[in-house]
């Protein structure tokens, strides 16, 4: 297999951009119309990251251990949309289709026998790693709403049952998806520790002209039924440190910690939390009630409200300002651990200043949810 | 900014033009508008998406016309087969682009309106604080004048002076009560207002209630 050919060819074919994943996804749903359903209705975003995760791979053809590890992650997440191994040679081919009508006359022989094989090792990689992760856990979980509760106009609290336990790590997020609005999946973080009863708390802020948020927020209600896939993200806690804890939550950042939270309660000699919940109004700490009275019962945890605008009425006991500022004001942490969760503007700029404050990269560990 | 190299033999590309990155402007200094800059790199983008889609269907075109001149001896019928196609993923991607397009203006066309709710929100809510802090001056106002009536009354009050300040504390009484359905009158209309703004998303949503889905 030549992998530089593969590079080129494919950097050349990627400079018409969007039009490929375009013409791929046309190709593919022409040859088989029976999976257009697996897909929602508008397909730019999906073009997006067909392109991305392409270019990744190819990027790293000739270096399988960087490489692998992605794909396999890839095969598995590919579950939960009902992807199974009699799809891959039928993408393969529309893969291989639309590589060669890009390329024009630079396309030949040797280029599609070795595009054929590198699709056939990665296919597999895929296959493989979905099988394995099947025989450890079912496709996705159906869940059912079973309390809702509006904090605030644009801000709820939801509390579902898992049909089957659901194992997770604390910080973790799995995808969720509305029966109203079919293959939009969206990234929720579990607000609590791993309960016995199978039920799992998420926090939902509507993002507006959103797809799925604003039904969560406003028309879901107990008795509705959610699916959700595996549990994924890096925010996890770090069990065997021993340090102190610092947690920064920016709106319903705060899920995750609150999660991180409950695991360390439940450890016999918990260390010292610091955990700073910030929001723009005093409004928006929506759960401070929650955190105000784990804090009254824990003489290991401090609370921090924060309100970065709109004056003090309402928020006498919050300190002004935004969360990196407040959080610096509060001290030093050289000697914790760090978790940031919020929007990327907040995770960034927290980040930044703990960095700034001596605290080292390796002890702190940030989510960013996303903005759409 | 991670600006594209265009000065080599390196050409600029659409997926490029997605990837630039300005970097924020440098604090107390204003930069361009940045929608303003994200729509003409949009814009750049499609066009330059165009010309390379036209560039590519000519050489298709070119390809399969010298094919035919060369007198390949494919012949005809698979050349048409082939052709027709491409024609159908050509008719299918104008279709998908369409429906992302409609897709894309209803998202944006959402996120305006609520947009514009929220601020209208944030009036009504800022005007019913005004009205309270009016309510709440006025019955200071109030108090603070009994008070005043009340304070001599360290020596022992005569009947005439009990009766003047029962009858203030009558009239206290029903201003506060006054004041009191007024101000309930008031939020209930507001909170009427925010049930019909409830009622008109839900009934624009369609069933949300569906029978639970089977796993595979």
């Amino acid at each position: 297999m030549d992998a530089q050919a593969l590079k080129d060819n494919f950097a050349q074919v990627a400079q018409h951009g969007d039009a490929v994943a375009l013409f791929f996804y046309s190709d593919l749903f022409l040859r088989n119309p029976g999976l257009r359903e697996m897909f929602p209705i508008g397909m730019s975003h999906q073009r997006d990251r067909l392109l991305s995760a392409l270019g990744r791979v190819v990027a790293q053809v000739d270096n399988l251990p960087e490489v692998v590890p992605f794909v396999r992650q890839l095969g598995a997440d590919h579950r939960k949309f009902g992807v199974e191994a009699l799809h891959y040679p039928e993408v393969g081919q529309s893969l291989i289709a639309t590589l060669r009508y890009f390329s024009g006359a630079a396309w030949s022989d040797a280029l599609a026998r070795d595009w054929g094989d590198a699709y056939t090792l990665l296919a597999n990689v895929m296959v493989e790693a979905a099988d394995e992760d099947a025989k450890q856990r079912p496709a996705w979980w159906n869940a059912q709403i079973v309390a809702h509760e509006r904090r605030r106009f644009d801000l709820a609290v939801l509390r579902v049952v898992t049909d089957r336990p659901l194992p997770y790590l604390p910080g973790q997020s799995v995808a969720v998806e509305v029966p109203v609005r079919p293959r939009m999946w969206r990234y929720y973080s579990m607000a609590n520790a791993p309960r016995h009863d199978n039920t799992l708390d998420f926090h939902v802020r509507l993002v507006d002209g959103g797809p799925v948020s604003p039904v969560l927020v406003r028309s879901a209600g107990a008795g509705d039924w959610l699916k959700l896939g595996s549990p994924v993200g890096t925010m996890t806690f770090n069990e065997r440190s021993g340090r102190d804890v610092l947690l920064i939550g920016g709106s319903t950042g705060l899920a995750p910690l609150k999660a991180i939270l409950e695991r360390i309660a439940r450890s016999p000699a918990p260390p010292r939390v610091h955990l700073f919940f910030g929001a723009r109004t005093a409004d928006g700490l929506y759960d401070l009630a929650d955190l105000t009275k784990r804090a009254a019962d824990s003489p290991w945890l401090t609370v921090v409200p924060a309100v970065s605008e709109g004056g003090a009425d309402g928020a006498e006991q919050a300190e002004q300002g935004v969360l990196a500022d407040v959080v610096a004001r509060y001290g030093l942490w050289r000697d914790h651990d760090a978790y940031v969760c919020g929007s990327p503007a907040m995770v960034d700029a927290t980040v930044e200043r703990l960095v700034g404050l001596g605290l080292g990269m390796d002890r702190i560990r940030s989510d960013k949810f996303a903005d759409a | 900014m991670n600006s594209p190299d265009i000065s080599g033999a390196q050409r600029l590309t659409p997926a490029e033009l997605q990837a630039v990155n300005f970097r924020r402007a440098p604090l107390g200094r204003r930069g361009f508008d940045e929608d303003q800059v994200r729509a003409f790199l949009g814009q750049v983008e499609q066009e330059l998406v165009r010309v390379l889609n036209e560039k590519a269907a000519m050489q298709h075109e070119v390809g399969r016309l010298r094919d035919r001149i060369t007198g390949n001896p494919q012949g005809f019928s698979p050349v048409q087969a082939e052709d027709a196609h491409i024609q159908a993923v050509r008719i299918l991607s104008k279709a998908q682009e369409t429906a992302d397009h409609y897709v894309a203006d209803a998202q944006r066309y959402s996120r305006e309106i609520a947009e514009e709710a929220r601020r209208g929100r944030d009036e009504i809510l800022a005007e019913a604080k005004a009205r309270a802090v009016l309510v709440l001056d006025e019955a200071h106002r109030q108090a603070s004048t009994a008070a005043e009536q009340v304070k001599p009354s360290s020596e022992p009050l005569s009947e005439d002076e009990r009766r003047n300040l029962e009858s203030e504390i009558a009239y206290l009484r029903t201003f506060s009560d006054v004041y009191r359905t007024h101000l309930r009158s008031y939020l209930e209309a507001l909170l009427r207002n925010v049930e019909e703004w409830d009622h008109s998303e839900h009934d624009s949503t369609p069933g949300a209630r569906t029978p639970l889905p089977r796993p595979r």
